[in-house]
């Protein structure tokens, strides 16, 4: 069963003060949400994925919660982000699919210098981040399957990934 | 699929840290910072028009300025509740606002548009290009201060939050323009102040959703 909003609420300022009892409460509901909201919105196999996406913008972006206001809205406007986000990627993908067919004969010099600069940039991470960005975000292998190859369960795979990626960002802006 | 889920969750229990919640003050404060630098840069740089140093204002100029002022204050105030996602919130007031600055680029087209059919010469000002280069220079620290607020929230609405940096920015640069400018005429003001804004606005709208993307 999903608490309330006022319990929500609540737990989400805790939340914002480390407590972390309450954050594990505030996850689990947020999750059951989720679930039902996506479930009418995208395919089963895509489900999982979607919502654990959403707890990692959560866990992210724990900050623009406003404690004053209501938890459900600003949950349901990250929901909605990162629905939006699913969207176009998977218009994006079939874009791109479309385009090297068409270009199937270019040069590959772009993915190369693309492919020397990352593993310039893989060198400041753990090895076990680098495994996981490299089968999922590189080579398109699913969760699972990340999970099976390296023997890291799937949502060591997931957090991984997320703090790999983090990483990168703050190395890039740096520059 | 639920014990992954179970899983992920507890990686980000374990991975949690206190944190300070994204105050609107806060983000309404850095772009006013933004604008006070770019208004004393803008008047170190190149002093004050003739009229403001004898202390006897210009009315024209003194009116625009304050509207293109309240536009960007608007503009920040909306940016700064962006940063934090919410549906059903309506953020309406800075459109209000910016259709009570579109008053000066429409009284100067009707100027245009009467003087051009009396036959007489426009008095569109030759420099007005100096001011929207300018405007838009300075209107470029509002929106870095606020690309940057932005970043560290989660804007739901990414292309209506670049419009808005826009908008904001580009008023911030004009406003601070506005007190150097030496034209007071409606038709200068109307057509290349407002000019600015409105690129602002295209550009922000253009360019900042990728940056703030999260």
């Amino acid at each position: 069963m999903i608490a309330d909003d006022a319990t929500l609420t609540h737990l989400a300022g805790l939340a914002q003060q480390g407590d972390k009892a309450a954050y594990g409460a505030l996850l689990g509901a947020a999750r059951q949400w989720l679930v039902r909201y996506y479930r009418r919105r995208v395919m089963p196999d895509q489900l999982d994925d979607l919502v654990q996406e959403s707890l990692l913008s959560v866990h992210r972006k724990l900050a623009s919660y406003d404690p004053a206001r209501s938890f459900a809205p600003w949950l349901a406007a990250i929901a909605r982000y990162r629905f939006v986000d699913h969207l176009r990627l998977v218009y994006r993908r079939a874009e791109d699919e479309l385009d090297a067919d068409f270009h199937a004969d270019d040069s590959d010099e772009p993915a190369i210098v693309a492919r020397i600069s990352l593993e310039r940039l893989f060198e400041a991470l753990p090895a076990s981040q680098q495994r996981a960005i490299e089968l999922v975000k590189i080579s398109g292998l699913s969760i699972s399957e990340a999970s099976a190859t390296t023997g890291q369960s799937e949502s060591l795979i997931k957090v991984n990934i997320h703090r790999g990626i983090k990483r990168l960002a703050a190395l890039i802006e740096r520059g | 699929m639920p014990d992954n889920t179970e899983n992920l969750i507890a990686g980000l229990v374990a991975d949690l840290k206190p944190v300070a919640p994204l105050r609107k003050r806060a983000g309404m404060a850095l772009a006013m910072i933004a604008l006070g630098a770019g208004v004393t840069g803008m008047v170190l740089l190149v002093g004050l028009r003739a009229d403001l140093r004898s202390g006897e204002p210009d009315p024209i100029a003194l009116i625009s300025g304050d509207l293109f002022l309240v536009l960007a204050l608007a503009s920040f105030w909306a940016v700064a509740d962006m940063a934090r996602p919410y549906v059903g919130v309506r953020r309406e007031g800075w459109g209000w606002t910016a259709l009570m600055a579109g008053v000066l680029p429409a009284a100067a087209l009707v100027l245009l548009a009467t003087t051009w059919l009396h036959g007489e010469p426009t008095q569109l000002a030759l420099n007005g290009r100096d001011c929207l280069l300018f405007g838009l220079g300075w209107g470029m620290l509002s929106a870095a201060a606020q690309v940057w607020w932005l970043r560290r929230g989660a804007p739901s609405r990414p292309e209506r939050a670049g419009l808005l940096v826009g908008v904001g920015a580009g008023a911030a640069g004009i406003f601070a323009v506005s007190l150097y400018c030496p034209h007071s005429d409606l038709v200068h003001i109307g057509v290349w102040h407002g000019l600015t804004v409105v690129l602002a606005g295209l550009f922000g709208r253009i360019a900042v959703p990728r940056l703030i993307a999260w």
